[in-house]
This record gives C-alpha cells, structure tokens and sequence, in this order.
C-alpha cells in the first residue's frame, strides 16, 4: 500500500471489500473516450474504484524544446498546438508575454479583436466538451448539436485568419490580420442566434433525469481540496470559489467588460456542468461588449523592430528593406529578463513563463498547463465511485492530452 | 517576508517580483512564504544556463537578471548550470512572486516540496524527467512525459533537438548535433 | 489459388461484388491523438457527415475494424501502441494517415515525435494539412474507396 496525498493505493491481490481481490486495470492510452490518449491504471474493488493512477506521456512533443530551436516570431505556430482546442487563448498567453518583456502595448482595436477571439475560442471549446461529454453518457445528439455551432465558429475563424483551428492569430506586437466586414456580419449573426443553442442544450441536458443522474454527486472536489490541489477553471468555480483570471488578474482589457464569474456550489459534475453552461452565456455578452466597442485604428504596434513594414514601402524605403530582411532572417531580439503571463482557457489557467537571454531566440518557454494540474485532482475526486462513473469524470476535468504533455 | 538571511537576492522582471535563495534552503523559504498567504504553487520548473553552439559565450552569460535591472552583479550561486524557479501565488491577496535556487553538480539535487505544494508532485516529476534534477524526498520520482527506458534528459541544453536532418536548414543541421564544449 | 482464376469472369464479377462491398463499409477504428481528432470528429458529425460513405460506426475496438486514421502526432511513447493496435486489426486493412504530424512529423522536428506514421505501420492514403479539412478527410477517403474496389478480391501483397 502507498500513501499520496491521503490516497491509498491498493495492489492486485489484496482482499477486497466484498471478499474478492483488488484487480488492477489498464484503461489503455487507446480507449473511445475521446479526451485523447490518456492512461488509467484503476485498482478495482468489484465495481468501486480503490485507486487510480494516471499515466500520461502519450502525446508528449517536446514543444518547450521545439520552441527554443524557433525564433520568436516562428514560436507562436507551435503555442497554438499544445491545447488544441483553444489556440487562440495559447497564442493570448505567449504574446502577452514576449509583450511585456519587449515593453510594448498593442493598440486598442488589437485589444478587443483578442477579446473576441479568446471568447469565441472559450465557445468552441466548451462546445467540444459539451458534444464529447454527452456523446460520453450516452447524449449522443449532443454531439451533433454542438459541434454544428462551433463549425460556425471555425468559419469565423476561418474568414479572419484563413485556418480554422490553429489559426495563430493573436501574436507578440498584434493581430495577424484586421477583422473583414464579412468577419464582423458573421459574429453579429452569431452573437443573436447563440443564446437560443444553449437554451436549446440546457432543455436537453439540464432537467434531463438520465444526466442528473449519472452526474450529481459524482466526482467531488471540495473547495479545500480544490484550492490545495491547484485546480483551476470549471474545477474550482464548480466548487464554489470564484477565481476567475478574467476578473481576479485581468489581462487584455478584461477589467472593462461588465460578465460575471459563474460558480456552483455543488462541487461535482454536474456543478461544473452548470458553470460551463453560464461560462457560455457570459462569453457571448462579453462578444456582444466587444463587437459594440470595436474602436477603429490599427490592429499591431507600429514598430519596424518588431513587425515588418507593409509591403509598399519597400519599394521606397531603404531603412524598411533592411527592417524586413532583419525580421525575416534573424528575427528580433527581446531583452533578457522573465516573465509569466496566465490567461484564462476553457480549462483553467493556461500560463506562459517565457526566459529571454536577450537573442532572437528564447532560452526557455514553459506552458503552465492547467489540465496538467487539474488532472491531478483526477484521483481525489474518483475514488470509491464506480467504474462507469469515471468516464463521467474524466469528462467533467476537461483535460486536453496535449496541454498536459506538451 | 521570510527572513532576509534566506535571500541572496532580489528584483523586478517586466513586472514580476522574484528572490532568490539558496538551494539548501528551499524548503524553509517555501514554507515561510506558505505562512505568510503564498499557499498556491502555480509552477515548478527549471532553466538550464548551458552555452550552446548556437548562442556562443561563457555558461550564465546569457541572463543576468539582476545585472539586467542595474542591480548588483550577481552572486556566487549564479554561474550553476540550472535554475529552479517556482511561482508562488497568494489567492486573497493576489501577489505573486517567484522564487529561485541555483544548482549544479551530477545529478543536480535539491529537495522536494511536494508535500507543502501539492501541485509540485506531477511538475517535479516532469522536471526530473526533462532535465535529470533529482528532487530529494519525493515519493515517486519516475518519468513521466518520455518513456521509461528512455536515456538522456531532452530539455537539457546539450541535448540536440532532434528529429530529420531537413534541407536548406543549416541552423536546424547544428542543433543536431551537441556542442564541443557541452 | 486465385491465380489461375484471375482471368475467369465469375471471379473478376465477384470481385467487383466484394470491392463495392467492401470499399462501402469501411469501419475506421478511431485512433484519434491530437487536434486532428478534433477534426475527424466533426466529420462524423451532421454538417460533413461520414456515414454517407459508410464509415459511421468509427468502432472503439480495432479488432472490428478495417482502417485505422492516424489523425494527429505520434509520439514515442505511443509509437509501440500504434503498432500494436495496427497488429491486432484483421486482414484486409488500410492505414489513412491524416495530417502533417503523422505523415511526416508536421511542424515538430524534434526527439519527442516519430517523422511520420509510416515508419511503423504501412500508409495507404496521406492527407496534409494542419489539422485537414473534414472535406480533406472525406476525399482521402474517397480515393481509398476507389484503390479498395479497384482491388477487389486479391490478397494485398
């Protein structure tokens, strides 16, 4: 038996409670939970789970490392791609940070245009969670409906950026690119009709005694527990803690949207439930804050050290040829300090603590992922359930494998 | 604060606050930091100051975070190879300050403050796993990103990045490769 | 066997007959790693809909099942599970590998990713992109339908 942090961890062969053995399973890194490649090694007791032991490290892509090979402004394609379900939130993190290091402030159309962004990242991958979640207890037409808003919201990805996932919009100095009228038509429509979905969503799920059922009073995490295991995100305001990165260290302009902080105070699934389904609702009136306040000027800082010069003064200028070829072979150079910067995703706290050494390349970079620690608290909140109420589980932690193994 | 005779030293970064102090006495300087409202550990990591071919110069010449600010020239502990930083955060007050120790040595060791952070199980782990720092006293120190027979500490400096040798990339050709003074 | 009977009508009928059938249920076995599951979900989702070629019941179990989509990047570690879930489909099977991480390791060359999918398991159809299109997917899918009735019933080599 092996005591961690008050979870007792029980091996095959042990008498069991009811007079058989403990056995101990592998839910294997290939399993049809679609959370990606996550390992469980359950001890079982009959039906009831003794001990559970995540083994992650299927997806591991050496980011961090692939990161100090890439020049700054090459990096921000690769933050895109470690919690793919938000990529715009990644970018968020690491521009903020190669920002504050630089000492520049983007203007404030770049401002709201992240905001927009990160909101509609914060839909869609509540919106994944949601599909999966209910495609995962048995709501199967969940995942249609949902997954029909968030090709929505690809296609305003799509028109902004031209990717629809990854779209590496948001980067240190700006934006990529100004949002087209076409851009701001779409997020209009969509900002009148979203509303309804979740209405729709909430009669489905809300009431729904089969989803009642299968997640109140699964997995709890109790506010202590929640704090001291550092979970973040839906996990702690599901326990009933109000943290929230939005209001409580506001970035990007956060502090002058008028949202509120959704909390449950029941401290289980389906507590989490109800806070991603009130997440939702208050990311769309803080897209209809930002689409109403869109100033107008320009979306990236001027500064020729930083980003290229546009196209036609190149034909003029000598001093912009040599900024544009410097920026495009060497790249800039931050001044060598370190910072970390913490945004709010869908999961929680998705950090960036950037270590500059004053080259065109960064020393370290490192993702403060907040499914890595909310994982954590995986084996607090399962134990003594079920085995069929992990799966419950696993879902409500809303872990992406690629922020947790980077 | 803790005791001042715990920090060697102490600044600003873009910001953030940090101290540094020296790596035998971690534990200590968690724990008075814990007892005064830090009780969150955002992170855990580490930074290794190894020149490499592709930067050139002396181990530790790349960051000078106190000689950076105008501060005074750095202490003895700087010129070790790795760094541990932790990111300590006060919920109530919302501060955060982040914390630093030097160490050096084969293997690197320092203790582990797993059981006052919990957090810092998995992260330990993960930086024993990438950089080959041995975390005295934690329960479980295995891999936990590479695989098990896995040889080497990836994220360390003189590991090479790896992967394809690819065309018209001389920068990529000499990271494949370790640097001669590794 | 079938050799001296390659040039026989009834044969090249019947292999018409088990080319149609089989190239029009083919059962991928998830195996869904990184964002481009994301993707291969939303194809089996109502806007760009799978179930229309037949590929609805994405099958947790490789052992009921004929083609494995690699959609997403192959790290060492899951290298050794791959091959095993690949071993353990039957015969006759086919490998799609989506995207540009399991085709050729995509945008991460580095220790952590095998370069491409195809160093352990043979590939049939290569989609590139990051993450493809859910249309992407369908094509590929398209193109191995026509390779898998083109086949009709001789053994692969």
């Amino acid at each position: 038996m092996s005591e961690t942090q008050g979870v007792t961890i029980t091996k095959t062969g042990q008498a069991g409670a009811f007079g058989g053995e403990i056995l101990t399973v592998n839910f294997g890194p290939h399993h049809p939970s679609t959370h990606g490649v996550l390992r469980l090694i359950v001890d079982l007791d009959g039906e009831q789970i003794r001990g559970i032991k995540p083994v992650i490290g299927y997806l591991h892509t050496g980011i961090e490392k692939q990161m100090e090979a890439l020049r700054w402004q090459q990096g921000v394609v690769v933050t895109d791609r470690h919690d793919y379900l938000s990529p715009p939130i990644n970018n968020l993190a690491y521009a903020l940070a190669v920002e504050k290091l630089m000492g520049v402030e983007v203007p404030p159309r770049a401002q709201v245009l992240r905001v927009i962004m990160s909101e509609l990242t914060r839909l869609s991958s509540h919106l994944v969670w949601m599909g999966t979640s209910g495609l995962e207890l048995g709501a199967m037409s969940m995942l249609m409906y949902c997954f029909r808003e968030r090709d929505t919201i690809l296609d305003m990805n799509e028109e902004i950026s031209g990717f629809r996932m990854h779209t590496s919009y948001i980067r240190p100095g700006g934006v990529f690119a100004d949002a087209t009228p076409r851009f701001l038509e779409m997020l209009d429509k969509f900002i009148g009709t979203m509303p309804g979905h979740v209405d729709e969503y909430e009669n489905l799920l809300t009431m729904n005694p089969i989803w009642r059922s299968r997640t109140i009073g699964i997995g709890r995490l109790s506010p202590e527990d929640a704090k001291v295991l550092g979970a973040s995100g839906p996990m702690i305001r599901g326990s009933g803690i109000a943290w929230d990165l939005r209001k409580t260290m506001p970035y990007s302009g956060y502090e002058t949207y008028d949202f509120e902080v959704a909390t449950s105070n029941d401290c289980d699934c389906y507590g989490r439930y109800l806070v991603r389904m009130k997440e939702m609702r208050e990311s769309v009136k803080i897209l209809r804050q930002a689409l109403d306040r869109l100033p107008d000027g320009p979306v990236n800082v001027d500064d020729r050290k930083m980003l290229p010069p546009p196209r036609e003064e190149l034909e003029t200028s000598m001093e912009a040829v040599i900024h544009h070829f410097k920026l495009f072979t060497e790249g800039y150079s931050v001044p060598a300090g370190d910072v970390y910067v913490a945004v709010e995703s869908g999961r929680g706290e998705n950090g960036c603590y950037v270590v500059s050494d004053g080259t065109h390349k960064p020393r370290r970079v490192k993702f403060r992922s907040a499914s890595f620690v909310n994982l954590q608290a995986l084996e607090r909140m399962a134990l003594n359930h079920m085995v069929a109420d992990m799966i419950a589980i696993i879902g409500t932690a809303d872990a992406v494998l690629g922020d947790v193994d980077r | 604060m803790i005791a001042d005779t715990l920090i060697i030293d102490r600044g600003v970064s873009a910001g953030d606050a940090w101290i540094t102090v020296p790596s035998e006495s971690v534990r200590d300087a968690l724990s008075g930091l814990r007892s005064e409202g830090y009780r969150l550990m955002t992170f855990l990591t580490c930074v290794d100051h190894l020149a490499d071919a592709s930067r050139g110069g002396a181990p530790g010449e790349g960051l000078r975070p106190a000689a950076a600010q105008g501060g005074p020239p750095p202490v003895d502990d700087f010129p070790k190879r790795f760094e541990i930083v932790y990111q300590l955060r006060n919920l109530e007050s919302r501060e955060q300050l982040r914390v630093r120790a030097f160490i050096g040595g084969d293997p690197p060791k320092i203790d582990s403050v797993q059981d006052m952070f919990p957090p810092a199980n998995w992260d330990e782990r993960e930086t024993y796993d990438l950089f080959g720092i041995v975390f005295n006293g934690h329960p479980d120190l295995t891999r936990i990103l590479m695989p098990d027979d896995w040889v080497g500490h990836p994220l360390r400096r003189d590991y090479p990045v790896g992967g394809e040798t690819v065309e018209f990339s001389q920068e990529h050709e000499k990271w494949q490769t370790a640097p001669e003074d590794a | 066997m079938l050799d001296p009977m390659g040039q026989n009508v009834l044969t090249t009928t019947l292999g018409k007959l088990v080319g149609w059938g089989r190239g029009n249920s083919v059962w991928p076995a998830q195996f869904g790693l990184a964002c481009c599951a994301i993707e291969m979900i939303a194809t089996a989702t109502a806007g760009v809909d799978i179930a229309r070629f037949g590929s609805e019941a994405m099958r947790a179990s490789p052992r009921q099942s004929d083609l494995m989509i690699v959609s997403g990047r192959v790290s060492q570690k899951m290298a050794p599970v791959l091959r095993t879930v690949y071993d353990q489909m039957p015969e006759p099977k086919w490998v799609i590998s989506m995207g540009a991480c399991a085709s050729t390791g995509g945008v991460f060359n580095n220790y952590a990713l095998l370069q491409g999918v195809d160093k352990i398991v043979p590939v049939d159809v290569y989609i590139p992109g990051c993450p493809p299109r859910p249309e992407d997917l369908l094509n590929a899918l398209m193109i191995l339908q026509e390779r898998i009735k083109a086949q009709g019933i001789k053994p692969r080599q």
